[in-house]
């Protein structure tokens, strides 16, 4: 770039569209194939615009990328189609901006597929149980409860899981999804109603999933994870919608529910690592320009691509038998804790949401998420 | 074509008994109220008893209505189906349990040829066209205030589908499983999530769509019951405490 922009000049290239979104438009980085468009409230629309101003202050050297530098960027990658969108927890990630949202066109030979997208934690997502408890019966047995978590469901970075696992388990739990946790137990027929995809991606393909990811992952199914990864015990505080509630199970404050996040753990990450550096060769083959190193993609039907999106779905079939397998400890933690079967607790799933993942959507687009 | 009533109810000419021969009718009326019904008390039945008096079709109305019965007299032959029907079930409801053991002892000792004699063979000719068949569904779907349709077949279709939802005994068996009553959703607090710009289109399409959404529940639910079967065979977790380490 022959000079840098001031924030001024930045911000004559986003324009208010109402309270609550701004238009990125093109030129604001270079190569714009669509605009930009994000959603804040008052708090996030200060942080969004402070970041661009300390990165316009700096000239734009060290320091990471602002959150709508990022979603611009994305916005000028090879067959994106309608807007790079910024969902309302949008800040500044790793290639995309966290909680950016772009759809690609398969139908074009350019259109890409990029690992930043997804993300790391390849299907991470929230999972809520509920119980028929109340606040008052959980609180005098809430030490115990909480250590019955604990010792179900291990925590922190290097963490091994309770439930035996043999190469051959796990190689069929990346195929199968939550059809596997189905098949041996671990997960409740109903379940898998109340996930996206029904738990289970068909393109997995297990040979595209590398000896180093399967490795990482072996042991640790059934755990969580660190960073901003939890299972917690919640409680219904106000209730919105009691018509939606009430089929979802939850029909009054005070009562128990348990949410839990966590995705597909090292495997998930090495999966993507390994995607990265094999699109860098990729990229360069293909002679694919984009505006940030972090943004590393391959055409999605490139070699590169079809590969990463058969790991990636492994990994996001990982991720819900992850997530079942913790739901599955969850309920016997429960059930240890208040004598009685999961089933009389009522610990149905009410939903499963992933924030991290690519999917190949009707009107034959291509979409990712990602979010938290 | 009240052969069967009748008989079950023990009339003394089920096959030759004609709902058009008004003196056959009122005696019929009369009868099964003294027989079976017994709405009202013995000495309180001298009007209805009274089948030749000039205003006996303005009493038999009042019995109707104390019946609840919900055939208009207009209909005549409908009203005495119902009326036998009606018989028949306090019959049943006051012996059920002698009824229930015969029925036990009929089906261990004839089982065989069953098929031949208890069908007869008007059932077992039955063709679609059938005109009798035809007014039967006709009438049937009166009874149950369905709109009527020109294809009979279609009609037949929409009282079955009223009968095993509403009626059955497995219907009325899950309501008094799930013991809590179903929430009803006023129609109008039903988000369709488009606009047809017709009000009673939007109306009908969101119906559609609540039909179709209970047809897939059911499907689900089937499908959640097999899986079920399956899991009893393959299902087998399994935790081992000694493999778990807390990380940092």
């Amino acid at each position: 770039m022959a000079h840098h922009r001031t924030f001024k000049e930045e911000c004559s290239f986003i324009d208010r569209l109402d309270d609550n979104s701004f238009l990125i438009k093109k030129g604001f980085v270079p190569n714009m194939k669509v605009e930009g468009i994000f959603y804040i409230n008052d708090s996030l629309e200060k942080l969004m615009f402070d970041e661009l101003k300390n990165w316009a202050g700096t000239q734009g050297i060290g320091g990471f990328l602002p959150g709508v530098k990022q979603i611009a960027n994305v916005a000028a990658l090879p067959g994106i189609v309608g807007r790079s969108v910024g969902l309302p927890d949008v800040h500044s990630g790793y290639g995309f901006a966290i909680g950016n949202m772009a759809a690609f066109d398969m139908s074009l030979p350019e259109a890409v597929v990029s690992p930043g997208g997804v993300g790391f934690d390849i299907n991470c997502g929230v999972r809520l149980l509920r119980t028929n408890l109340d606040e008052k019966d959980v609180q005098p047995v809430k030490e115990q409860l909480a250590q019955s978590l604990f010792d179900h469901i291990p925590v922190g970075v290097g963490s091994k899981g309770v439930i035996p696992m043999g190469a051959k388990d796990l190689e069929e739990a990346l195929t199968m999804g939550m059809d596997w946790s189905l098949r041996e137990g671990y997960a409740w027929a109903e379940d898998k109603e109340h996930c996206e995809e029904y738990g289970r991606m068909l393109q997995a393909d297990v040979d595209k999933v590398s000896p180093r990811a399967k490795k990482r992952g072996l042991p640790q199914l059934g755990t969580l994870g660190a960073g901003n990864h939890y299972a917690e015990i919640q409680v219904v505080d106000e209730i919105y919608n009691m018509y939606a509630a009430k089929k979802m199970g939850i029909d009054h404050p005070g009562q128990v529910c348990v949410m839990i996040h966590s995705g597909s753990r090292g495997l998930g990450h090495q999966v993507a690592t390994d995607a990265l550096v094999s699109m860098e060769r990729a990229m360069k083959r293909d002679t694919i320009d984009v505006n940030d190193r972090q943004l590393a993609c391959a055409r999605i039907n490139s070699q590169e691509g079809q590969d990463y999106l058969k790991s990636m779905a492994g990994a996001a079939n990982y991720a819900w038998v992850n997530r079942s397998s913790m739901t599955f400890l969850t309920r016997q933690a429960f059930g240890k804790v208040f004598k009685s079967a999961p089933d009389d607790l009522d610990m149905h799933v009410i939903y499963d949401v992933s924030h991290n993942i690519a999917k190949i959507e009707e009107h034959v687009s291509f979409v990712y998420q990602g979010a938290i | 074509m009240y052969r069967r009533k009748l008989k079950a109810l023990g009339h003394h000419h089920p096959e030759s008994f004609d709902v058009h021969n008004d003196q056959e009718f009122r005696n019929l009326v009369v009868w099964l109220e003294d027989q079976n019904i017994r709405l009202y008390k013995i000495e309180d039945r001298g009007e209805i008893r009274d089948v030749k008096s000039s205003e006996w079709l303005k009493t038999f109305r009042k019995y109707l209505d104390d019946l609840k019965c919900p055939v208009d007299l207009s209909q005549k032959v409908s009203v005495v189906d119902w009326l036998l029907a009606h018989a028949v079930r306090v019959e049943y409801a006051e012996n059920a349990e002698k009824y229930n053991n015969v029925g036990q002892m009929d089906q261990s000792n004839q089982t065989e040829g069953l098929g031949e004699s208890s069908l007869d063979d008007s059932l077992m000719n039955l063709t679609v066209d059938n005109p009798d068949l035809k007014a039967g569904v006709t009438s049937l779907s009166r009874l149950f205030s369905l709109p009527q349709h020109p294809d009979h077949f279609v009609l037949l279709q929409a009282v079955r589908s009223l009968i095993e939802g509403k009626l059955s005994s497995l219907a009325s068996k899950t309501d008094k499983k799930s013991d809590k009553k179903a929430d009803i959703i006023p129609l109008h607090k039903v988000d369709l999530g488009f606009d047809t710009g017709d009000s009673a289109v939007n109306e009908a399409a969101k119906i559609i769509r609540l039909l179709h959404v209970t047809e897939l529940r059911e499907l689900q639910t089937r499908i959640n019951e097999a899986i079920v079967a399956v899991q009893a065979i393959t299902a087998n977790p399994k935790t081992d405490q000694s493999l778990g380490r807390v990380g940092v």
